[in-house]
């Protein structure tokens, strides 16, 4: 289910946020959807899309192979002189114990290959990761023009 | 204080008849396109259903056993269900159940215009209705999503079509989304049709994949092994540049498979492979 979300805040422009639960692979679709549709809309060349999908495919799959059930919230900006949007991707898993480790191309706990943090990381312009064992983990990648 | 519940109970349930009619009228004035596309039968009997329930669930609402408040809310679901599959709005199934204020709120006035307690009424009926309202407009969403998953099921479950498309050349077009569950049907299409056709060389087409990412190139990678272990060899076509690109960035490696642009260039190779000329 998705919850729509209109914060405009101190006259720094406008965001907009958008959370869609990440529980199936059906959810993995519609992750992918909604950041295609935002970046057509802002105008991202079809590689940026690409390059950007690409990644939104591998962190919402990884909220589900590794920590079961998450969510994604794409927030979009609109500030002077800047556009562009942020898409987290947060749950309440079993969190990263090492994660240098699991950052490593070809770092695989379930014998994939191993490449989907690594990289999303080269794939998008910001990335960054906080995992806590027990707790969770939350990853931020950025884009902008 | 004693609960309130059990009066205004048994006030509802005193003008039961008058309640559902009045309510009933309320929806033939105000919200006649609903009226017209379920039916005059249908809305009496919502109308006296919901207001039977309601009548039972206020008397309970504060204690432990509020079964019949559930059974309540598990109708109201049920109805706005019912009013999402009918392509009804929202806003008027919500609108729907709003009315019945319109309907019990008179009643009270009627019998106790004159005392304060009539303030307490108001509220208590209010936060109930209220919170069904949101209820419907839940049920409603939760609906549509089920209806979009679905779909998305069904287009996702289109079975993997081989084509034999010359003496000893097979091809797979893949289209959509490659999941776990469709990369098995497609291998084991792939594999049989090998077997069947003793086929030489197996191309897999993937023009129709939106995005190539880590979990399709395994699936691709592991498809032209098997392919392999079979005696044949697996070309994969259709990588556009942007999904090439992407790749590299990924990590991907996928040099250990032929890969070429466009089916036309896999299919020139494929018929150099079998030692085969297009006449
Ligand atoms: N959301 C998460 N919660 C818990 N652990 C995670 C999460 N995301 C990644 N990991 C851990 O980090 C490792 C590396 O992740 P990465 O996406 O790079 O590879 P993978 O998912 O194992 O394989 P691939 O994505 O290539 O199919 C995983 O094997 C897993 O142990
Ligand atoms: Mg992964």
């Amino acid at each position: 289910m998705e919850k729509y979300q209109d914060s405009r805040d101190s006259g720094q422009g406008q965001s907009v946020s958008t959370t869609i639960f990440v529980a199936s692979y059906e959810d993995v679709i519609v992750a992918r959807q909604k950041v295609r549709e935002l970046m057509n809309e802002m105008k991202f060349s079809l590689l940026d899309q690409t390059r950007v999908v690409t990644a939104v495919s591998e962190l919402s799959r990884n909220i589900i192979v590794h920590a079961g059930k998450g969510e994604m919230t794409i927030i979009k900006y609109d500030e002077s002189g800047r556009r562009g949007f942020r898409c987290i991707f947060e749950d309440k898993g079993p969190g990263i114990a090492d994660i240098d480790l699991a950052m490593r191309e070809g770092y695989s706990t379930t014998n994939s290959l191993g490449l989907g943090l690594s990289g999303s990381k080269k794939l998008c312009k910001n990335f960054s990761i906080q995992s806590t064992r027990g707790k969770g983990t939350r990853i931020e990648i950025a884009e902008w023009k | 204080m004693t609960f309130i519940g059990n009066e205004i109970s048994s006030i509802l349930s005193k003008n039961r008849n008058k309640i559902c009619d009045s309510w009933k009228k309320q929806l033939i004035i105000q919200s006649r396109t609903l009226v017209e596309l379920i039916g005059l039968n249908q809305v009496e009997k919502i109308t006296q259903e919901i207001s039977d329930s309601l009548i039972k669930a206020v008397k309970t609402i504060n204690t432990h056993e509020h079964e019949d408040y559930k059974k309540l809310e598990k109708q109201v679901a049920e109805l706005s269900r019912e009013m999402s599959l009918r392509n009804i709005t929202p806003t008027e199934t919500a609108q729907l159940i709003f009315f019945i204020k319109d309907a019990i709120f008179p009643i009270l006035q009627e019998d106790y215009g004159q005392n304060s307690i009539i303030a307490d009424y108001i509220l208590f009926i209010n936060s109930i209705v209220d919170k069904l309202g949101l209820l419907t407009f839940q049920i409603y969403l939760e609906s549509r999503e089920e209806l979009i998953k679905e779909q998305q099921r069904a287009f996702m479950d289109v079975s993997v079509p081989v084509v034999k498309v010359w003496k000893d050349i097979v091809l797979i077009p893949l289209v959509g989304m490659l999941d776990s569950s469709r990369t098995q049907l497609m291998m084991e299409t792939m594999l049989s049709a090998i077997e069947d056709t003793q086929s030489k060389v197996a191309i897999i087409d993937i023009s129709g994949i939106p995005i190539v990412d880590s979990l399709v190139a395994r699936h691709l990678i592991t498809a032209a092994s098997a392919a392999k272990l079979m005696g044949a060899e697996c070309l994969i076509t259709g990588i556009r540049a942007k999904i090439s690109q992407t790749l590299v960035q990924l990590g991907v490696d996928l040099s250990g498979i032929v890969t070429k642009t466009t089916l036309a260039d896999g299919l020139q190779l494929a018929l150099q492979m079998t030692e085969q000329k297009l006449i």
